[in-house]
């Protein structure tokens, strides 16, 4: 294992007493998040008396049907793609808008290009307005309504501010380079820049997408229509008896979290691979 | 690949497009309740029913949690986007020696005119007369019926445990306590509770209050009015008792149970006693139909005379939203609801103790309750409304107890929760 | 700047592809929250058709100095900037230690940082879900570990200070790897150069760190901690989840929830209340923004000197 250590770790001695004790250390806390996730798919497939008697012991009866139950109780299918039509189209319109807002701050292409970062870092501060955001979706006609849910999740300043920093690791010069080729100021965001900041895109995207894909409180609020349900909102019934049934409401957590986790390993390449500036050091 | 991602993002808009469908030239009534199994199911079962006699009338309803109905209530009222309204607890009024309190929910809305006149409506009349004034009546009209009530202070006890291990039923403190002593030795936890909810610690208690104070519209004024204090003599009595309760007689882990497993676990049998609302019953039953219980009040007195009292609440009613433009499926609604039959059916599944004389709850529960039903009174929750100012332990609450709360000694708790109160009462100014 | 993409009309077009982003920015997001700024001057109930009067600042001060209520109110204040200080010191040097760790070659590094930023991927509720079912008391795996020693525990069902706790547990494992990834970019973004150069030197590791790592970590040290802050202080989630509305355990963002929906525990009746809760809000708010300024200045100052 020595033989792949580099420069940042110290000398090879004879024992890597450093590398055994960052293995050591990276061990326990992987119990740390690995118990209580492990615990969960683990209750996922018990039975309920089974988790009555022994919440602990090792599911071996591997009762999948609890998948079956919070699949039909939920109505997970037609949930499901309610979640995801949000989900993505909200995620969608916020990051196209986000990068055109970012790029010419991060530039200073626009005049006060300082004030509305400052707007945007208040942001971060600004206190809910349950009441107030609501009266302005009623007046818009857009109450219990697809479009006016999608836009409550248009706006997140945190993917701004990361973008805002990120963007100024891309060189200047491309700009003008690509401007003395001809190329347009839209087609060179959309075609050079975008592919620059996929990194930070990526981080964006999925904290943008968790936050929505994930909302209990505002489907209740805005969305009285059944049909247009999230699942989050279908997660209901296992509120009640359904509440205290770990193994169900275990179940139906796992499936609610699946579609994010594969989200997330699709684009964790760019994420954990922690957001590296790569060839575009600034 | 930036190309499929935005295809596929208008294909799912023009798909969300697609699925707003308007339904046909029909009347639809909106109907939001809150959470609760048995219930939903049984307002299932009544809607299905109801549209096929009224086939131009479709429900829609929607359930949402207790704990976001009164948010989900106010939302909905201001768009206009509800008919049929479920309410908790019309009680609660604030009484004339009450100053500087922010009215009840339902008080607020009636003040604003967002509830229908229902006075002269014909089904009223199927409810008792006193159900209706005490639970429906707000300045002299009548704004929602109340579907039943529902005791809160009595105790489930394990038949079988009982008789194994030679235990009578207790009808005084002391009896209790042995009770307790000798299942504990046995090995057998005592009481459970749904302590992960927090509240069925202390609701489990509240017998113990009722039976310190019998006359609770009395005990609510006497605090307002200083006659009664929570530091006084006969409530540190209930304070040392509350503690008992908290830290001998509830089993260790409880604070996991949630609310609604409670009953499965004392189904289990692996609890001899479990304090609780006569809500919990159906789920008992409903765990373990062949278990064998009995419920008695709380005792929470040594003179067995005071502990034949049964407390409770009104629960659920129904209101109507006064700008409804579907006034008369409303109405048609609640007509239909309050026949003699829906209603019976109602409690059945729900188990209220009924609020229309000629419904019976014919249930295992009914017969348990029926000996102290002429006992009933509405307990203190349903009289007391505090005052602004007050502080966060200004209630009669067994679970500001270890290993609950942090309090271990009954006196100093008593002045802490006197105090809370005091401060709300002297910032009243009365 | 320079603008370089044309001049006359097309100057335009920045301002033109700006605008939706900018204007949705005013109209869902600032311009609601101003409206809860004027709301905390009134008694607004929130109901259709109940009258709305301005109050001044009514609501501030019953919330701020009326009785027992407001120093309980106060002592919420204080235990905000309790779990603030815990979770912004021990999320962030725990994800900087892990960050170090894991941007070394190690086999399996990329396994552990997706392990560790799993939790982020799951939201507030099913974190609070997961810690709940590790922390069932009756039997679930920590009740088991402690019975090894005799020991027992009602975890977040406990006394306050236990709960609170736990609760601050779960925080920093639900983020912390959130605070770990900008931490790797950060350490990515140093050249090997530097590094090299110092051990030439003859500079141990922690010279290394202290001199090269540290100061050169800046960009990310700032941004980690702001976030941090920020989070920690407008947390309220998690709370609901593993504790519900307990005495003793509630902080700011948690009470105003509570409050703006009739959940407190103060009074067994819930009242319709937006003024009062849109003041609470307004403090959360004022709180938030002086910490944060003050963080913030406290950070450029930090960076001129190290940058020079």
């Amino acid at each position: 294992m020595s033989a792949t250590s580099t420069s940042y770790t110290p000398m090879n001695r004879q024992v890597p007493w450093s590398k055994i004790a960052s293995y050591a250390f990276l061990l326990l806390l992987a119990v740390v998040y690995l118990g209580p996730i492990l615990m969960l798919v683990n209750t996922s497939l018990k039975t309920t008396p089974s988790f009555m008697r022994d919440a602990t012991s090792v599911a071996s009866e591997l009762n999948f049907e609890n998948f079956a139950e919070a699949w039909e109780k939920a109505n997970f299918p037609r949930y499901l793609l309610n979640s995801a039509i949000y989900t993505v189209s909200a995620t969608a319109i916020y990051v196209v808008t986000a990068v055109f807002v970012a790029f010419p701050i991060s530039r200073g292409y626009v005049k006060y290009s300082g004030l509305v970062l400052t707007l945007y870092v208040i942001a971060l501060f600004l206190p809910p307005a349950l009441i107030p955001q609501f009266q302005l979706i009623l007046r818009l006609g857009l109450y219990n309504n697809p479009i006016g849910y999608i836009l409550l999740f248009i706006v997140n300043p945190i993917g701004i501010v990361i973008l805002v920093n990120y963007i100024k690791t891309v060189p200047k010069e491309l700009d003008e380079a690509a401007a003395l080729d001809g190329c347009g100021y839209f087609r060179f965001v959309w075609s050079v820049v975008l592919p620059l900041v996929r990194p930070a895109l990526a981080t964006v995207v999925v904290l943008h997408a968790i936050g929505i894909w994930n909302e209990i409180i505002l489907p209740t609020i805005y969305l009285t229509n059944k049909d247009y349900y999230p699942i989050t909102r279908g997660l209901i019934v296992f509120q009640g008896v359904y509440g205290s049934d770990w193994p169900v409401l275990a179940a139906a957590v796992l499936m609610l979290t699946f579609p994010m986790v594969i989200l997330f390993l699709f684009l964790q390449r760019y994420i954990v691979s922690g957001l590296t500036a790569g060839s575009v050091k600034g | 690949m930036r190309k499929t991602a935005l295809g596929t993002f208008v294909a799912l808009l023009l798909l969300s497009v697609a699925l707003v469908q308007p339904v046909a030239a029909q009347t639809t009534l909106r109907v939001l309740v809150h959470q609760n199994p048995p219930m939903v199911e049984f307002m299932d079962t009544f809607n299905q029913q109801f549209q096929e006699n009224h086939p131009d009338i479709v429900v829609d309803m929607s359930v949402v949690n207790a704990n976001d109905l009164s948010t989900v209530t106010q939302t909905r009222l201001s768009a206009n986007d509800i008919d049929v309204i479920d309410m908790f607890g019309f009680a609660n009024a604030v009484q004339p020696y009450m100053k500087n309190v922010d009215p009840p929910n339902w008080q607020q809305l009636a003040d604003a005119g967002l509830l229908m006149d229902l006075t002269d409506q014909p089904f009223v009349a199927n409810y008792d007369a006193a159900t209706i004034a005490d639970a429906g009546t707000y300045n002299g009209k009548v704004y929602e019926i109340n579907l039943g009530r529902v005791v809160y202070s009595g105790i489930f006890y394990n038949q079988d445990l009982f008789t194994a291990n030679n235990v009578t039923v207790p009808t005084t403190w002391s009896e209790l306590v042995t009770a307790c002593e000798t299942f504990t030795a046995a090995g057998i936890p005592c009481m459970t509770a749904g302590g992960k909810d927090g509240w069925p610690i202390f609701v489990g208690a509240y017998g113990l209050i009722g039976a310190l104070y019998p006359d609770q519209a009395a005990l609510v004024e006497g605090l307002w009015t200083g006659t009664i204090t929570w530091n006084d003599e006969r409530a540190l009595d209930m304070w040392s008792k509350m503690q008992v309760y908290a830290r001998d007689m509830i089993e260790s882990g409880a604070s996991g149970i949630a609310g609604d497993a409670a009953p499965g676990r004392f189904a289990s049998g692996a609890v001899a006693m479990f304090p609780g609302g006569s809500w919990y019953a159906p789920a008992i039953e409903s765990a373990e139909p062949e278990f064998e219980w009995g419920y008695i009040p709380f005792p929470g007195s040594d003179d067995a005379e005071d502990n034949q009292y049964l407390f409770g609440k009104y629960d659920q009613g129904w209101a109507i939203a006064a700008n409804t433009p579907n006034a008369e499926a409303a109405l048609t609604y609640l007509a239909d609801f309050s026949e003699p039959e829906n209603y019976q059916a109602f409690v059945n599944a729900v188990g209220f103790i009924p609020t229309q004389e000629t419904a019976q709850l014919d249930t295992h529960l009914g017969a348990e309750v029926a000996p102290y039903l002429a006992n009933f009174r509405v307990g203190y929750e349903q009289y007391w409304v505090a005052p602004r100012g007050v502080g966060q332990y200004a209630n009669p609450w067994a679970s500001y107890f270890q290993p609950f709360g942090t309090f271990d000694d009954p006196q100093t708790l008593a002045d802490t929760v006197q105090a809370d109160l005091q401060s709300g009462l002297d910032a009243a100014g009365s | 700047m320079t603008y370089h993409f044309g001049r006359g009309r097309s100057r335009w077009l920045p301002y033109l592809l700006l605008l939706p982003g900018i204007v949705a920015y005013f109209v869902v997001a600032l311009g609601p929250s101003l409206a809860t700024t004027l709301f905390s001057f009134t008694d607004a109930s929130g109901l259709p058709g109940a009258p709305v009067n301005w109050v001044g600042l009514a609501n501030y001060n019953e919330f701020l100095f009326l009785g027992q209520a407001a120093r309980d109110n106060l002592d919420a204040v204080g235990r905000t900037l309790i779990f603030m200080f815990f979770v912004t010191t021990i999320q962030f040097a725990l994800g900087l230690l892990v960050a170090v760790i894991l941007n070394q070659k190690l086999r399996g590094r990329n396994f552990f940082r997706t392990l560790y930023f799993m939790p982020v991927i799951l939201g507030a509720v099913i974190q609070g879900l997961i810690w709940s079912l590790f922390l069932y008391p009756l039997g679930g795996p920590l009740a088991k570990f402690l019975e090894i020693f005799g020991a027992r525990s009602e975890f977040l069902g406990g006394p306050p200070t236990e709960a609170f706790a736990w609760v601050i547990v779960v925080q920093i494992w639900a983020n912390m790897g959130t605070t770990m990834i900008i931490f790797l970019a950060g350490l990515q973004t140093i050249s090997e150069e530097y590094y090299e150069a110092a051990r030439i030197d003859g500079a141990n590791n922690w010279q290394v760190f202290r001199n090269v790592t540290w100061p050169l970590l800046t960009p990310s040290v700032n941004t980690n901690l702001l976030l941090n802050v920020i989070g920690s202080l407008q947390a309220w989630q998690l709370f609901l989840i593993l504790l519900g509305y307990r005495n003793g355990t509630q902080v700011l963002g948690y009470l105003i929830y509570a409050v703006g929906f009739g959940q407190t525990s103060g009074s067994v009746t819930s009242s319709f209340r937006q003024g009062y809760a849109a003041a609470a809000s307004i403090v959360l708010f004022l709180m938030v923004l002086v910490i944060g300024l003050a963080v913030q200045y406290f950070l450029r100052r930090r960076e001129m000197r190290l940058m020079g």
